[in-house]
């Protein structure tokens, strides 16, 4: 009574495969999420390529930006572009002396070093703009706002410095040593040429924040000297939603991606490790 | 033992072992390369936070008065009662996107770092919500607004349109997604330290996924999310661009923003440094928590 | 082209203690090896004679120049390191280049200097490429190039073959040996390696945790063994712990150097005519050495030799040249090395065995290395 059924005992594929099923979700996943990140760009864009009142059309809207907006514009670059010069002359001989002195408290330095990350925007705002105002008479000047964007992002010039020397074999600046070349030589010559990706990480990425940065400016900026983000945060405030005030924002957004991108063609995504960026 | 020829007298000694003297030009060298660093900290962090939590003690405006400061306690106290829900309202935007954060970064970080291949296009997306937090709030308002291109959808799941916009889910969505990338760091580089082939045993050896990830995935990768989720939640109550955007009276009560008001715009130092105190203390709590979970520093 | 004198040079690091009082002299061109197991102090030694490391005592003298603090740029010498070092960044000639043109020295004369450098080292043509697309043996060729240079008074090399491949490393070495010759400079060499430290060194320092056993050309070092550190570590030894029982003036050997003396000592139940430079009284503990070699294997009635003894073969290994066997004598198990058609005889297993050897050399017990147990065998 029992004929064997040969295919009995066989399995049977399934029609879809558990495993391709949770790889498709994965990925939908991701993409999805993807679509988050770059969905408030995305309708920016839109935006600012419809007409404002009053005006006539998208490239109307970005020669607004160029006209009205250019010296904001300007200023944020002039700002950013003192800050990285801050930034590397403080975090290349400090990174230094961390990575091949030794002295003792190291760790709590490095700690006390970083900490500007952890303070929040609004505390460092007040801190400076009652400091600049009561003790250091700073109000009036762009280096006030220079030095808080210099305080506020240095440590992530200096981590990646620190990252790029600890993996840079001290046997070079010995061969070096032992060559003749003197400890400035041996710097310029040899440490700097090879810890330029990570260098150039902590520039990257220091610009982006100082670029895009409202919060401690708007706290601590020389009446008259409005960067770009700020422009934007005072105009939704002010004027509301309005397609200029969205392709400046997109113009600044570009900009930024355009210097990431640059970085990527240029060193790899490998340099970023230890720094906030991936 | 030795079989040299012994030396003679020395000739012509050389300059004296001044080891000490070697040390101490070593000694300024180094600090000489860490003054700069050290000068930008102390003078544009460190002393303008005592000098606020000194005026913190004063009352109002009254450190400029010509009679001189008066110290008082009133602006904690103040802070304690009515501004207490400006402060709760701070934490609970902070700690609502720091586990949204936690809940949907995870999944995603576990995915890229396992199963995604192309990476550099992730890295790429992923860089937008760095940009700042300002224009992630402006995009989602205009997405939001009453007419805008979210409202039909909004309207098909029965939402009006005007209850999305100025809300708290709107605040906290923005929120999170500009800190998510940091997120989804943290928690990366932890899940890239833990070995796949102990996940492929705990499958062998019977576990379900969920198992798995509560009971192999979960321990091993702590120091690394709970460090994520301090750093975001340290970030996030400092901000005030989404919660005056995005949000309705309630949310614009943000502790960040109240600074401002009543700092810049109406010169109550003393109540406003006072916040800025209470906030720089939430702050410092977290972030100690976060350096003893993250195994800190990277220097040895 | 300059002396080395090393008077007293002491390195501790805390409580530690990494070198101990190191003394030597090291004439014009001469090469010198210091020959040690990891640990032994010789890279520290080798580091601070460059200016690496400060010393925490001592001297060292480059001619009648005092350069202990001197930073090493200011020395003049050339530093070979355990991998190349070659700068990543900087194509072969501009490395080979490097000393020259932080000095300041214009490009034509770099240029040319460049060539010669390569020339001497088998490179020509080298120049445009990058370290990354040459080999490890070419690399280190490169680094050689450009310590040579800047002609350097004295060449220092820390371990520069250990990071290569067996046959590079023979033929490299000669090259290092060729080129120091040549250029007729002076030379410390740092290995751990007996058969580089032999193949190519003048004299040869060996080391041990941070002290200097031994200081002697091959031949000393190998057949006078002063310590039982240098016995045992440079090949291979039976250490055989004994007592002296009687002084004599025995047998002549004919390779005994001048001021060795004979005597007896009595080794477990064997009484062993010895010879030591050193002198001895009846009563001393000592130890005995004897090289694999140095045991023959002898037919029944042969008694050529002064100390004849019969043990037991335990175990025949053939190793192809020659065959290891180990033999129990006294209670001790002994390893003999026999060559030619002996091995092939022996490998079948006899049970018993004559074995002849002449005086071995003798260690005071208080320099000897701890004695390895009865059933312990020579390296």
């Amino acid at each position: 009574m029992t004929t064997a059924d040969p295919t009995a005992g066989v399995a049977r594929r399934p029609v879809v495969s558990g495993r391709r099923l949770t790889d498709a979700v994965s990925h939908a996943y991701i993409w999805t999420i993807l679509v988050l990140f770059i969905l408030p760009f995305v309708a920016l864009l839109g935006f600012s390529l419809t007409s404002r009142p009053g005006g006539s059309g998208p490239v109307a809207n970005y020669r607004y930006v160029v006209d009205t907006f250019g010296d904001n514009l300007l200023w944020s670059l002039k700002i950013s572009g003192l800050t990285l010069l801050i930034n590397v002359l403080v975090s290349l001989p400090a990174g230094y002396a961390i990575v091949r002195h030794t002295f003792p408290g190291k760790r709590t330095l490095f700690s006390a070093l970083t900490l500007p990350l952890y303070v929040p925007g609004a505390v460092i705002g007040i801190s400076l703009v009652l400091t600049y105002n009561f003790t250091y008479h700073l109000t009036t000047s762009m280096w006030g706002l220079v030095l808080a964007m210099a305080l506020g992002t240095f440590p992530l010039m200096l981590t990646p410095i620190v990252v790029a020397l600890k993996d840079l074999p001290v046997i070079f600046e010995e061969a070096a040593a032992c060559l003749g070349a003197t400890r400035w030589q041996t710097y310029r010559r040899i440490v700097l040429p090879l810890i330029g990706p990570g260098l150039s990480a902590g520039l990257l990425l220091c610009f982006i924040i100082v670029f895009n940065e409202y919060l401690v400016t708007l706290f601590v900026h020389p009446p008259g000297l409005t960067t770009a983000p700020l422009r934007v945060f005072n105009q939704i405030r002010t004027a509301g939603l309005d397609p200029a005030t969205a392709a400046l924002a997109v113009t600044m957004q570009l900009i930024s991606l355009a210097a990431v991108l640059l970085f990527f063609r240029l060193f790899g995504t490998r340099h970023l490790k230890g720094t906030y960026l991936l | 033992m030795t079989s040299t020829t012994r030396s003679i007298a020395p000739l012509r000694p050389g300059p004296i072992p001044a080891l000490r003297a070697g040390i101490s030009a070593g000694r300024l060298r180094t600090f000489g390369l860490l003054l700069p660093a050290i000068l930008l900290v102390l003078l544009f962090l460190y002393y303008p936070l005592v000098f606020i939590v000194q005026m913190s003690f004063t009352q109002g405006s009254s450190f400029l008065s010509p009679t001189g400061a008066i110290t008082t306690v009133a602006n904690y106290t103040l802070i304690a009662s009515r501004y207490l829900p400006n402060l709760l309202v701070t934490l609970q935007l902070a700690l609502l996107a720091t586990i949204v954060d936690l809940v949907f970064g995870f999944p995603f970080a576990y995915i890229l770092v396992r199963k995604v291949h192309y990476r550099t296009a992730v890295r790429a997306l992923m860089v937008f919500p760095m940009f700042g937090a300002l224009y992630i709030a402006f995009g989602m308002r205009f997405i939001l607004l009453p007419g805008g291109p979210a409202t039909p959808i909004l309207q098909a799941l029965g939402i009006a349109s005007t209850d999305a916009l100025f809300s708290l889910p709107s605040v906290v969505f923005a929120m999170s997604i500009f800190t998510f990338p940091f997120m989804v760091l943290n928690i990366g580089t932890a899940l890239g330290n833990v070995d796949p082939t102990l996940e492929e045993a705990a499958a062998c050896l019977g576990a379900r996924p969920w198992q798995t990830f509560r009971r192999i995935l979960v321990p091993l990768t702590r120091a690394g999310t709970v460090a994520g989720a301090l750093t975001v939640f340290g970030w996030s109550i400092g901000t005030f661009a989404e919660p005056l955007l995005l949000g309705s009276a309630n949310e614009q009560r943000a502790l960040a923003w109240t600074v401002y008001q009543r700092g810049v715009v109406q010169t109550d130092y003393g109540l406003s440094t006072a916040m800025g105190v209470v906030l720089l203390g939430v702050a410092f709590v977290v972030t100690y928590l976060s350096l003893r979970y993250s195994r800190g520093a990277l220097v040895e | 082209m300059s002396t080395v004198r090393l008077a007293s040079l002491t390195k501790h690091y805390g409580a530690t203690v990494a070198v101990h009082e190191f003394d030597l002299d090291v004439a014009d061109g001469e090469f010198v090896t210091l020959l040690g197991p990891s640990g032994c102090g010789k890279t520290t030694t080798l580091r601070m004679i460059a200016g690496l490391v400060d010393p925490t005592g001592g001297r060292v003298w480059f001619d009648d120049q005092d350069v202990t603090f001197l930073p090493p740029r200011a020395r003049n010498i050339g530093f070979v390191f355990q991998t190349p070092a070659l700068f990543p960044h900087l194509s072969v000639a501009s490395n080979v280049g490097f000393g020259l043109s932080v000095k300041g020295s214009k490009k034509p004369a770099i240029a040319e200097r460049v060539e010669t450098m390569l020339a001497m080292v088998g490179l020509t043509g080298y120049g445009a490429r990058m370290p990354a697309q040459l080999s490890g043996g070419q690399q280190q060729r490169v680094a050689l190039a450009r310590v040579l240079a800047t002609d350097p008074r004295v060449l220092l090399f820390d371990e520069p073959l250990s990071a290569l491949d067996r046959n590079l490393r023979d033929s490299l070495k000669y090259a290092i040996r060729d080129l120091q010759r040549r250029t007729a400079k002076t030379a410390i060499y740092v290995t751990h390696d007996q058969s580089e430290a032999f193949a190519i060194s003048d004299r040869i320092v060996v080391m041990n945790a941070g002290r200097v056993e031994q200081i002697g050309s091959q031949t000393d070092i190998y057949l006078r063994p002063r310590t039982g550190f240098v016995a045992e570590f440079i090949g291979a030894n039976n250490a055989l712990p004994g007592t002296v029982s009687g002084l004599e003036a025995g047998i002549p050997a004919t390779d005994d150097a001048p001021g060795e003396h004979r005597f007896v000592v009595t080794i477990g139940e064997l009484a062993v005519h010895c010879r030591s430079s050193q002198p001895v009284a009846v009563g001393d503990a000592v130890v005995a050495y004897l090289r694999p070699e140095d045991l023959v294997v002898l037919d029944d009635d042969a008694a050529d030799y002064p100390n004849v003894v019969v043990g037991e073969i335990e175990r025949v290994i053939f190793e192809g040249p020659t065959a290891q066997l180990r033999v129990r004598v006294a209670g001790r198990e002994l390893r003999v090395d026999v060559g030619g058609s002996r091995r092939l005889s022996l490998s079948e297993g006899r049970g018993r065995v004559r074995l002849g050897f002449d005086a071995p050399t003798v260690i005071p017990a208080d320099m000897a290395a701890p004695p390895p147990s009865p059933d312990e065998v020579a390296a």
